[in-house]
């Protein structure tokens, strides 16, 4: 089976092609000429014949267009993750927008949407309760980062596209990807401000998925039968608190200056900011909101047993054995920036 | 993204002059500069925001949403016939201004466009000729010219504490590894690349007319250089060296430079400052006054004085919710208006924005003579520092593609 797989050169989109190229597919990547295709290179000679490149970029169609044909499956997991609200549209949504024309002109059998768990509007649920797939999605996404609001427009717009293309579409929804090559101390666990991090409550379970079994559910959403239309959220079992895995960082990484809010404080902090930048007409930008901070940081539980179910997933990485690698590879390269400071 | 200006619309001119009512504002391209000037506008009493428009329909959608602007369109004409808007900001790459512009002339529609004005001087030079035909207003994207610490700066000079100004040394930085930098080395026929000045094109405005503010010469004698230090395959780095009849004047561009800066240092006869625009504070190096040794106790003292004055100026400007990284935006949008309500002087004049425009251009020639001169095509392989002149700037063939055998 031939699959299109973009983002093939990033962390996570390494890790799909290596779980479709397993399961004995041929891959066709989509990489940038400015890309680092070491990685992907070994891969190809590991598989011969069985691994392709496009050089292009989805802002520009033509550069791949002619790549889709024949292809099963297009497995989107590029994504931009930084910029102003418009630059991450212009990736996120408007150039998603041409893929999935572009494949539904080739007759390709199956779009993979990779989205994001932070599209749902979890900011409703109470204190405690399961977030899973018949959560409704955020109503006001302008309200929350701009990162959320273009991956909460992009699946409004790939739902449309496919529906107006006839392309079958699988949502997967991962929560923070973690692994080996980036750093595990994210947004869900805090604010880094200048060399402090502000840590946010502390007892919230973190949404997060080891990049290989996240990389192994994709592979699955694009192969099992009969799940065209459905939604998965991939988080791994057992999630730390943001307490648990800060203390073990401290202790096997770095030390790490903090200041903790704890989660009675988050909402009147996050209503003094929200107050202020309306006040100061924008002096400071409004990183905290009670909007935002409640679909971040408020205590609920992650439900993945839709994708264990219906693609009998099952993450083989568990935290402590993901924590370690990772960990390991932070040592590595905070020893690397001492050698080469 | 640029919009859709292929139909025709009607001729609709209003009068020139207003009665302080309030201006109907639109906006055509919603990119990333497209946010500071919708956050700027709201801030502006007597105006309403009445329309945004992109040809990608989600930009504009996001755009409206987020700065609550009641209309979006796809069509730059369709926007200019429905909803009439007495102001029309351009924000869409340089390549469609002209198009653009002319299209709210026909409507009757003030515009005011993002830097760079035009694609050269002949075509700033229609634009405006266009516009005074139309007897509308015209302005450019000049806006650190109106940020509180360069106001500053001008009111020290007028006050005669520099003396005349005797050069100029006008610094820029820019990160190339930031999200438009990495867009830019990606994508090899994006619009930048199409310029005849290339990036530069797109980003030296500011830091030239910080010099063109104080050299008055028509056509000054340029020297520049333009290098890729990057091993990006196209220029990233640029020098210049301008020589009018009493100022003299460097630019430097420098991708490779930290932290990156936006600095100019102004030499006048009596003292020398330096305008931080980032730090948003002024340097002062007045003349020793103090004899030998003493004077390295005098600097330093001097200094440190300075120091605390700046910190308690901004204190207070802090406190008084007056720091804002776009208030030169606000200030040339306030001026433009009023001038549009025959309530002041265009804030930018026609003249200026041609000659500021043809500057650019030398600088570009002078680029790309040096190229030829130093950096000459041998064998067929050509020299990755070279850029579209001008008479090639209509092909759609990338740089990069032209330089590598077909990046991307």
């Amino acid at each position: 089976m031939r699959t299109f797989v973009t983002g093939a050169s990033g962390f996570l989109g390494q890790r799909v092609v290596v779980a479709l190229l397993e399961r004995g597919g041929r891959v066709v990547c989509l990489v940038r000429r400015s890309a680092n295709l070491e990685p992907l290179r070994r891969l190809a000679e590991q598989h011969t014949g069985r691994l392709d490149f496009v050089w292009g970029t989805l802002a520009q169609p033509a550069s791949y267009a002619d790549s889709l044909e024949g292809c099963a499956c297009v497995y989107h997991v590029a994504a931009a993750m930084k910029g102003g609200t418009a630059v991450l549209f212009q990736n996120n949504v408007v150039a998603t927008s041409e893929l999935v024309k572009a494949a539904g002109r080739c007759g390709v059998g199956r779009f993979v949407l990779i989205s994001s768990l932070a599209v749902y509007g979890s900011q409703s649920l109470p204190t405690g309760g399961v977030l899973d797939e018949t959560c409704t999605l955020d109503p006001q996404p302008h309200l929350r980062d701009p990162y959320t609001y273009s991956k909460h427009s992009q699946e409004a717009a790939v739902q449309t596209a496919c529906f107006d293309a006839r392309l079958p579409i699988v949502v997967v929804r991962p929560g923070v990807i973690y692994g080996p090559g980036r750093d595990c101390i994210t947004s869900r666990v805090g604010l880094q401000i200048g060399g402090l991090l502000i840590c946010m409550g502390g007892r919230q379970e973190l949404p997060y998925t080891h990049v290989d079994n996240c990389a192994e559910a994709i592979a699955l959403a694009g192969l099992t039968a009969r799940i065209e239309g459905e939604a998965f959220n991939i988080v791994d079992d057992n999630p730390p608190t943001a307490r648990q895995l800060l203390r073990r960082y401290r202790r096997e990484v770095a030390r790490v200056r903090t200041v903790r809010i704890p989660h009675i404080g988050i909402m009147p902090l996050s209503r003094m900011c929200q107050w202020y930048n309306a006040y100061s007409r924008g002096q400071l930008p409004a990183v905290l909101t009670p909007y935002k901070s409640a679909a971040m940081w408020k205590v609920i539980r992650y439900s993945n047993a839709k994708a264990k179910r219906m693609l009998s997933w099952q993450p083989r990485i568990n935290f402590d054995q993901g924590l370690e690698a990772t960990f390991s590879a932070l040592r590595e390269q905070n020893l690397a920036h001492k050698i080469s400071a | 993204m640029s919009p859709d200006v292929s139909s025709n619309s009607t001729t609709h001119v209003r009068s020139s002059i207003m009665t302080k009512r309030e201006l109907k504002i639109a906006l055509v391209g919603c990119g990333q500069i497209a946010d500071a000037h919708l956050q700027e506008i709201r801030k502006i009493p007597d105006v309403q925001l009445v329309a945004v428009c992109d040809r990608a329909e989600p930009l504009a959608r996001q755009a409206a949403g987020r700065f609550g602007v009641p209309d979006i369109f796809t069509n730059v004409n369709e926007l200019l016939q429905s909803v009439h808007p007495d102001v029309l900001h351009i924000t869409t790459p340089p390549q469609t201004h002209r198009a653009v512009a002319l299209a709210a002339f026909e409507a009757g529609t003030h515009v005011y466009s993002e830097k760079p004005f035009s694609l050269d001087a002949d075509e700033a030079t229609q634009i405006l000729s266009a516009a005074q035909n139309a007897r509308l207003k015209v302005c450019v994207g000049h806006d650190q010219l109106f940020d509180p610490i360069w106001v500053r700066c001008r009111e020290m000079f007028r006050s005669g504490r520099l003396g005349d100004v005797v050069h100029v040394e006008s610094i820029q930085g820019y990160d190339l590894s930031g999200p438009f930098g990495q867009v830019l080395a990606a994508e090899s026929d994006h619009w930048v690349h199409r310029l005849p000045g290339g990036l530069f094109q797109n980003t030296i405005s500011h830091a030239l007319y910080r010099i063109t503010d104080f050299m008055l010469d028509e056509t000054p004698q340029v020297m520049a250089a333009w290098r890729d230090v990057h091993g990006a395959g196209y220029p990233t780095d640029l020098r210049v060296m301008l020589w009018g009849k009493g100022v003299s004047a460097n630019l430097v561009f420098s991708t490779q430079a930290r932290p990156i800066q936006r600095v100019a240092r102004i030499f006048g006869t009596r003292q020398i400052i330096e305008v931080d625009m980032d730090a948003q504070v002024i340097r002062c190096q007045p003349a020793f006054t103090l004899p030998g040794a003493l004077t390295k106790l005098q600097v330093p003292a001097r200094q440190f004085m300075e120091a605390a004055r700046n910190l308690r100026r901004n204190i207070w400007r802090f406190a008084r919710s007056d720091i804002h990284y776009f208030a030169g935006m606000k200030g040339i949008f306030e001026r433009f208006y009023a001038a549009i309500r025959d309530e002041g002087e265009d804030p930018i004049s026609p003249a200026e924005i041609v000659r500021v425009t043809a500057i650019m251009d030398a600088i570009f020639e002078s680029c790309r003579d040096d190229t030829a001169e130093n950096h000459p095509v041998v064998d067929g392989t050509q020299d990755n520092s070279v850029l579209p002149s001008p008479a090639d700037r209509s092909s759609t063939q990338p740089v990069g593609a032209a330089r590598d055998g077909g990046r991307g």
